[in-house]
């Protein structure tokens, strides 16, 4: 079954062309990297898949439009741009998209789900805890656990380990895996070895799709001369792929 | 109400038995302001300090007071007019010009210093239009909490159980458009729109308190509270009942001392405010 299908998605902004003429369909479930440098539209591609830009083309999920499919995706920003001076507690963050509609009073079942999700990431301990004082990795598992809360069926990560250590990565990773079974997943990352475990298809994005396929058929090094513009080396190992010296060690 | 004259000088000049009735009641109807600005400082002072627009705060309250300061020179000269209608419209016409500009990309401190001085300009431009009443100037600027009229509090009263209202009743929504506005969207809940509403409350809000304490205590009295509020409590609800009890006992203290010392009050309220606010730092 598909979960995502976009034909010919072009989106501007104004006068810019953020990204042009962009066709693929990915698998459910199924585990998706988008990779490419800064200003590429990945951040627009994800949100051209929630229909928050306008845009030209086909994008159909699950059989909907996006608009109307937005129940079945769960979406991460990027986490520089959360506000951090507002004192809330863990719970309160991971049930907040969950009660927003609701003017007074949480039900058991919402708090049940927070729960749920929060043990998925391994934060259950924490319900009561101040968000703004935990490390920069915890507070990345709370964000994945609200994100999760809802039990999305097409997970949308916008760069999640940027600006998490290693330890962090790593087990955000492994949250990911046990979940790429049910789901679809698609998360935008400057590193792909971290994640030559999940990965099924990779889409390479500079304003267009440079490459989109699986590991072995996108990462070479013709493509990352073209996504980058500079040579980066692979090294493969069969069907998996590792990029050395990309520029992982810049967002660590 | 707004410009009777004398604007320091208490009503207990006035002698005899009826000096202790005058005083009782406009003291009393500054306990009640005093009241009210504590639960709009509760709301909006929280908010602000959440969100980060503190500066946005004063920009209001200068454009405020130059509405206010047109009103008057209208009312003298031109027709008669309600001085603080002209301050809402100008205080609306910055936020919202503000919310429009943020929409647009540009810096909300950069909109908002503009306007700034922009408003500062014409209040100054007003307000020397209409130099034979200095006294007016005076009281916009620096308030007149002893010399509200039981109109001016029937208004401030209504206004302030207007907020809390749509403020209870949009709160999860508001919240989550300052913590996370992409999140927002996506869970159906507009950024843009909970935006401006709180600019427009803030806009509101900021006009009682000119009133009140006037366009320079305004900041004095939202904003300290609550930043004070915020490094003393753990909680939102915390923040804001704290920046509740802040204002009032500024309020309640300044008004008390100037019953003693002959000074305008709205100066000593703002001295308390700051005082508490740097007390949180002791206790850090
Ligand atoms: N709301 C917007 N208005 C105008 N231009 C935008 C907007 N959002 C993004 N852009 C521009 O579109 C390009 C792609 O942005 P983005 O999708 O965020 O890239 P990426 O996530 O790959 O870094 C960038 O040049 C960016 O400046
Ligand atoms: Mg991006």
């Amino acid at each position: 079954m598909k979960s995502i299908v976009i034909e010919r998605l072009t989106v501007k902004y104004g006068d810019y062309t953020a990204l042009k003429n962009i066709t693929f369909s990915v698998e459910h479930p199924s585990f998706l990297v988008v990779m490419g440098p800064n200003g590429a539209g990945k951040t627009t591609l994800l949100k051209a898949l929630m229909g928050q830009v306008n845009y030209e083309g086909k994008i159909v999920i699950f059989g909907k439009k996006p608009i109307e499919a937005l129940d079945r995706m769960g979406y991460m920003p990027q986490r520089e741009r959360i506000n951090r001076n507002i004192p809330l507690k863990v719970k309160d963050v991971v049930l907040m998209p969950l009660i927003s509609k609701n003017v007074f009073g949480i039900s058991k079942e919402h708090i049940a789900m927070a729960k749920n999700a929060l043990k998925i990431v391994g934060m259950e301990s924490f319900w009561n805890s101040q968000f703004s004082s935990l490390s920069g990795g915890q507070q990345q598992r709370i964000l994945l656990a609200r994100t999760l809360a809802r039990d999305p069926d097409i997970l949308i990560l916008d760069e999640p380990f940027s600006a998490t250590d290693v330890a962090t990565k790593l087990k955000l990773i492994e949250i990911l895996h046990s979940l790429k079974k049910k789901k679809t997943i698609i998360l935008v990352a400057h590193d792909i070895n971290p994640l030559v475990e999940c990965t099924d298809k990779v889409l390479l994005l500079n304003k267009e799709i440079i490459a989109f396929g699986t590991m072995a058929e996108t990462l070479t090094e013709e493509n990352m001369e073209r996504l980058y513009g500079t040579r980066i080396p692979i090294i493969r190992y069969g069907e998996v792929c590792y990029t050395v010296g990309s520029d992982s060690h810049i967002h660590i | 109400m707004l410009y009777g004259g004398q604007r320091f000088t208490y009503p207990h000049i006035i002698s005899g038995v009826n000096a202790v009735i005058e005083i009782t009641i406009w003291v009393l109807r500054a306990f009640i302001a005093i009241f009210v600005i504590a639960a709009i400082s509760s709301t909006i002072g929280s908010y602000s300090v959440f969100r980060g627009s503190t500066f946005l705060v004063s920009g209001i309250a200068h454009g405020a007071l130059a509405g206010a300061a047109l009103g008057v020179l209208i009312s003298l000269y031109i027709v008669p007019a309600e001085p603080y209608f002209f301050s809402i419209i100008f205080a609306l016409g910055i936020a919202l010009a503000v919310g429009y500009a943020s929409k647009k990309q540009e810096s909300m401190d950069v909109a908002v210093g503009v306007l700034f001085a922009l408003s500062m300009s014409l209040a100054i431009l007003f307000l020397s239009m209409i130099r034979e009443y200095s006294a007016i100037a005076w009281s916009l600027i620096m308030g007149n909490l002893l010399l509200l009229s039981s109109a001016d509090i029937e208004l401030m009263i209504l206004t302030a159980v207007f907020l809390t209202l749509i403020f209870s009743l949009t709160h999860r929504k508001m919240l989550f458009s300052i913590f996370d506005p992409e999140m927002a969207k996506v869970s159906g809940v507009n950024p843009f729109k909970y935006e401006s509403l709180l600019f427009v409350l803030m806009a509101v809000g900021i006009v009682v308190l000119l009133m009140g304490v006037g366009a320079i205590l305004v900041y004095a009295l939202l904003v300290i509270p609550a930043a004070a509020a915020r490094r003393s409590f753990k909680t939102v609800e915390g923040t804001m009942a704290g920046a509740f009890a802040f204002t009032a006992i500024s309020g309640f203290l300044g008004i008390a001392l100037s019953l003693y010392i002959d000074v305008a009050p709205s100066a000593l309220v703002g001295l308390i405010a700051t005082i508490i606010y740097a007390f949180t730092f002791l206790k850090n």
